[in-house]
């Protein structure tokens, strides 16, 4: 069985946030909510200081503490590791989220919230709302695209490779610095980055066994 | 905040704090105060002290629990998953303890000294022990947090719970039940120091705990949990109760008013305890080696 896993390349990537609005745009989600980051900040001291931008996202963890924490299993794995939420069972305990090292869940409060204050919602809104039910007072998180990932393995297309079934975000990345495919295959371009250049994944040291990994200088 | 500085920097948790999140450390200190409450009343035999922790656990601490759930009529979910999860475990503690103390008391008052009396007494106190430990552990399990990641937390529960529990019996006591005042007031004071003690040794830990740690507890001693620490837990909960008792003890004073004072302040130490260690918890920043860590 596959499981999926990103690599994101920091030399390439130039912080367009192209990668956090091609979530937004994928899932329809409303104000304020953020399913993928571009995180900024500074390493060094000065005068020697560098930038470094930062995608960040639900890092689908191999041992996820969201997972081990949630009291009505509403968050569970899946077999090709996705990890994902069953709006339906969350209670909005929120154990998830202050379990989660990486902070890339959010509670979503504000059913009615609109882009455009008072005027109501537009057609794009409404249509995105029967798309994606998402419930009043239940967490919300990336979820890999898995809609598009199970759509395209349907149709017999390779995640990763075939756009279809790619998640939005690597698809809309102008300098190609993501890559997405099955981190259990040796071969893939995914695991190939990862051994050759030394991929890290955040905060190794809690254990979580993250599929997101970094490459850099 | 801007979308780009998310976990850029120490972030502190807020989900249990803040807006209806307030609520969880008011319903993590009622379920420790009415497990070490019915545990010190089971001890002294005090049938009102027991009713009492069945409603603080019952009311207060359920009540507190269902407003901060997000969606509440599902809560009985809950109980499906003690393999892992500590909320959940917690629950059935909880329901344990609610069960099993209505039963308890039945017995205690009309057929005591019965084995079946016993028996019950036993399992509602493991059920009330559960009940005021099990937030130390809720806590505890989540090593994103350092300050929470503490295998002493959960004792600093139990010496809350305990604290809460003699000096709510001792007010019981004080309004005419029947206890064994001396005993009781001896206790809450073994307790007060105990409790002392175990601040001591949870701060001083907490430096220990690499950069993260040292960034918990400036904000736990200076930063935004400073003003509940050093008032609520410190003045209020332990110098003024012990200052209080230790003039009793050397006889400057004889007033229940007094003492009622000190008991509060037993009370506010353990709730503001747990106010201080939910507020204080923060997450380390994203972005390995950033300059903005401070």
């Amino acid at each position: 069985m596959a499981r999926w896993g990103m690599l994101i390349d920091l030399n390439r990537c130039v912080g367009c946030y192209a990668c956090m609005l091609a979530c937004k745009q994928e899932h329809f989600l409303p104000p304020d909510v953020f399913w993928g980051r571009v995180l900024i900040g500074e390493t060094g001291k000065y005068p020697v200081v560098h930038k470094e931008v930062y995608p960040v996202l639900c890092n689908h963890c191999e041992e996820a503490a969201c997972v081990d924490v949630c009291p009505t299993g509403a968050t569970s794995k899946r077999e090709d590791g996705v990890v994902e939420i069953d709006y339906d069972k969350c209670v909005g305990c929120r154990y998830c989220l202050i379990a989660c090292p990486y902070q890339q869940r959010t509670f979503y409060v504000g059913e009615k919230k609109e882009y455009f204050p008072h005027q109501g919602l537009t057609e794009i809104e409404i249509i995105g709302k029967q798309l994606y039910p998402f419930q009043d007072r239940t967490v919300i998180k990336c979820n890999f695209c898995a809609e598009r990932i199970d759509a395209g393995i349907q149709r017999g297309l390779k995640p990763g490779i075939d756009r279809e079934a790619t998640p939005a975000c690597v698809n809309a990345c102008p300098s190609k610095a993501r890559y997405f495919g099955d981190l259990e295959d040796p071969t893939s371009e995914v695991s190939r980055l990862i051994n050759e250049k030394k991929g890290f994944q955040l905060h190794p040291e809690f254990g979580t066994e993250p599929s997101v990994y970094y490459i850099t200088r | 905040m801007k979308p780009y500085e998310w976990m850029t920097r120490y972030t502190p948790q807020h989900e249990w704090i803040e807006k209806k999140g307030i609520f969880m450390p008011l319903a993590f200190y009622f379920g420790s105060l009415g497990g070490g409450l019915y545990l010190v009343s089971l001890y002294f035999s005090s049938l009102l002290g027991m009713v009492i922790a069945w409603l603080v656990v019952g009311v207060f601490k359920g009540g507190s629990h269902l407003i901060d759930l997000g969606r509440p009529f599902r809560s009985w979910r809950i109980i499906l998953r003690p393999q892992t999860s500590w909320i959940s475990r917690g629950l059935i503690l909880v329901i344990l303890f609610l069960g099993f103390v209505p039963i308890q008391l039945f017995l205690f008052y009309f057929f005591p000294g019965t084995i079946w009396e016993t028996v019950v007494k036993v399992l509602a106190g493991i059920a009330a022990f559960g009940t005021c430990v099990y937030p130390g552990f809720t806590l505890n399990y989540v090593n994103a947090i350092p300050l929470w990641n503490s295998a002493i937390l959960p004792l600093v529960f139990i010496a809350c719970g305990f604290l809460g529990g003699f000096a709510l019996l001792l007010l019981i006591g004080m309004l005419g039940a029947n206890v064994d005042l001396a005993m009781v007031e001896f206790g809450s004071m073994v307790f007060l120091i105990i409790t002392a003690l175990i601040i001591v040794v949870f701060t001083s830990s907490v430096s220990y705990l690499g950069p993260s740690g040292k960034k918990a507890l400036k904000d736990l001693l200076q930063g935004r949990a400073s003003l509940a620490f050093w008032v609520g837990v410190v003045l209020i909960g332990i110098i003024m109760p012990f200052t209080i008792a230790f003039l009793g003890y050397v006889n400057v004073y004889d007033s229940k008013v007094i003492l009622f004072f000190a008991l509060v302040g037993e009370i506010i130490c353990g709730l503001s305890l747990t106010y201080v260690i939910l507020r204080a918890g923060a997450y380390s920043p994203l972005i390995p080696n950033n300059a903005y860590e401070d």
